[in-house]
């Protein structure tokens, strides 16, 4: 076969094998249509506005010693202590009043950074800042409410981990 | 055309013959062209775009396994603080005796909805204390260890239950 007679065949054949949906003539909107996904706005977009000018960096959050490094290896130390912490109630039955009262201090310490987190990545200040502030009073007052009632469980009831225990084999 | 044609060489050269053509330009603001144009773009989460994978699919189930267990720790908590003044009764023995009420099948289901979310953070944690020591983040054993930790927390939380 003659070379310059194959790219021809090659196209009838793609021709007749091409979907019938490709063989249509494809206008303008048909593909617009195709390309834009629907939208699904779980969060409409608020008002926009420009800091300063168009061409202006984003701004670079100033240094803190509560944040950044030292707050990352906080929150690495509260979640290894807590792996003796969470295997010995399995090998031993229960904890000891002290052994319980850190790993409730621990799975306090652990909620609260868990949640400062999830505050700020679903309410950005910069986006929401009163209801990213309404969230973290609203996540301190409840840790507080939190550390405290578990206080009063540790001291006027049996323990966390005996609880659950108690619950498990009820 | 005759006016190209009369124009000396020089006058042309300098562009004194340049045809003009009076154009009233777009008067708005470029900064609100920038703010409108902001307002169409696709809002995060825009989770519908990516393909279902273990990688992102565990990652949200950490954090939603963890907030689930967070926020039953503080609302029971802070209803505990807060029971002597609402006449509730959440102190262990009334709820052992909640528990002990209930038939089998409600245990066991209310035993494994409190223990997969335990499990699966617990596994899956390890597994981020692992990547923040700078291990298995190529994307095979990521693929991997993402559906050992789904195995060992169904298979852990299915005995908890039964217990």
């Amino acid at each position: 076969m003659a070379s310059f007679a194959r790219p021809s065949l090659l196209r009838q054949t793609l021709a007749t094998t091409r979907s019938p949906l490709l063989r249509q003539n494809v206008g303008v909107s048909q593909v617009v249509a195709f390309h834009a996904s629907a939208r699904k706005q779980i969060l409409p977009p608020l008002p926009q506005s420009i800091e300063g000018t168009m061409n202006d960096p984003v701004p670079v959050p100033s240094p803190h010693p509560m944040e950044g490094s030292y707050h990352w290896t906080f929150e690495r130390a509260v979640c290894v202590g807590l792996i003796p912490l969470s295997i010995a109630p399995f090998a031993a039955g229960s904890l000891n009043p002290v052994m319980d009262a850190i790993l409730c201090s621990l799975l306090v310490a652990h909620s609260h950074i868990g949640f400062q987190a999830a505050i700020i990545d679903y309410f950005r200040p910069q986006r929401v800042p009163k209801f990213y502030s309404l969230c973290n009073w609203l996540l301190r007052a409840f840790t507080l409410t939190t550390a405290v009632g578990l206080y009063e469980f540790e001291t006027n009831d049996v323990g966390v981990t005996e609880a659950l225990r108690r619950i498990w084999n009820a | 055309m005759q006016s190209m044609m009369r124009a000396s060489p020089a006058a042309v050269a300098l562009g004194q013959t340049m045809q003009k053509r009076p154009v009233t330009s777009n008067a708005e603001d470029p900064a609100q062209i920038l703010v409108k144009q902001r307002l169409n773009r696709p809002v995060s989460p825009h989770l519908t775009i990516y393909r279902p994978q273990i990688g992102w699919i565990g990652s949200s189930l950490h954090r939603i396994s963890g907030v689930a267990l967070s926020g039953s720790l503080y609302l029971w908590a802070t209803a505990y603080l807060a029971s002597p003044a609402l006449g509730w009764h959440l102190e262990s023995a009334s709820m052992v005796a909640a528990m002990g009420a209930l038939p089998l099948a409600a245990k066991v289901f209310l035993k494994a909805t409190l223990a997969l979310p335990f499990t699966y953070h617990s596994f899956n944690g390890l597994r981020h204390l692992m990547w923040d020591l700078g291990r298995g983040l190529s994307n095979n054993v990521i693929i991997k260890s993402g559906w050992t930790v789904v195995g060992l927390s169904v298979t852990s939380a299915l005995a908890l239950a039964f217990l």
